[in-house]
């Protein structure tokens, strides 16, 4: 079964679903419309990483694919934040601040949340989470 | 609520998957994580470690070939294609990718 296969027939419930889709946006070109609520499009403040959340959000919102958050991630200073706000200016953009625990979790091949529950990327996260839930009501 | 996590490869969306999942929940939601990728380390993201992160990805070929003989139900392949994360979070593979982007 493909993932497009799959989130498209999963029933209804209330449980969330988070599902990290292949890199590039070619899931989200044959996932049919409307299969998921959310899309959230990662991108770092880089010229290519932005080139393909724009192109990410262009195919979620022709394909009716839920509310469309964007997040900054792995952002360093406000250039950054700016840089990445001015190419989406349309839509939610989430900060979440360059982290040396994502880094060192990456290392160990662990969670940052059980590196440093408390770090900086995790609390950003975190309430990425609880805005997502209200603005949802799940 | 089903939420597509979208990006560049390098753009941290597995990091921001796991934790993400793992937030959800800790905050009392009932949570499935999803690795559709390629590269699949939402395992690794999630905390199950190494060992569990690679026999998931063992499990991958067996979906296939038991879909041959039944067609597979979500539930079918929570229980028995996926794996308990912390925090309660349960973590399955997705194993076919039709046309994977190198990028």
């Amino acid at each position: 079964m493909s993932a497009e296969q799959l989130l498209s027939s999963v029933p209804e419930s209330d449980t969330v679903i988070v599902a990290d889709l292949e890199a590039g946006i070619g899931t989200l070109t044959r996932l049919p419309e409307g299969s998921v609520d959310t899309t959230l499009v990662i991108v770092e403040p880089t010229p290519r990483s932005i080139d393909v959340g724009q192109r990410a959000v262009l195919v979620a919102s022709e394909r009716q694919q839920g509310r469309i958050t964007v997040v900054a991630n792995k952002v360093a200073d406000g250039d950054d934040e700016a840089r990445v706000r001015a190419a989406f200016n349309d839509h939610d953009v989430v900060i979440v601040p360059v982290d040396p625990v994502v880094t060192a979790a990456d290392r160990k091949g662990a969670s940052p949340m059980d590196v440093d529950p408390e770090a900086p990327a995790v609390n950003a996260i975190a309430g990425l989470a609880s805005l997502l839930a209200e603005t949802t009501g799940t | 609520m089903k939420i597509a996590v979208v990006g560049k490869g390098g753009s941290g969306k597995t990091s921001v998957s796991g934790v993400l999942a793992r937030s959800f929940a800790r905050s009392g939601h009932n949570v499935v994580g999803l690795d559709c990728d390629t590269n699949p380390n939402l395992g690794l993201s999630l905390g199950v470690g190494d060992l569990e992160t690679e026999r998931l990805l063992s499990l991958r070929d067996q979906i296939d070939e038991d879909e041959q003989k039944h067609a597979h139900t979500w539930d079918d392949i929570l229980d028995a294609y996926g794996t308990d994360a912390p925090d309660g979070v349960r973590l399955t593979v997705v194993n076919r990718i039709d046309n994977p982007e190198p990028d």
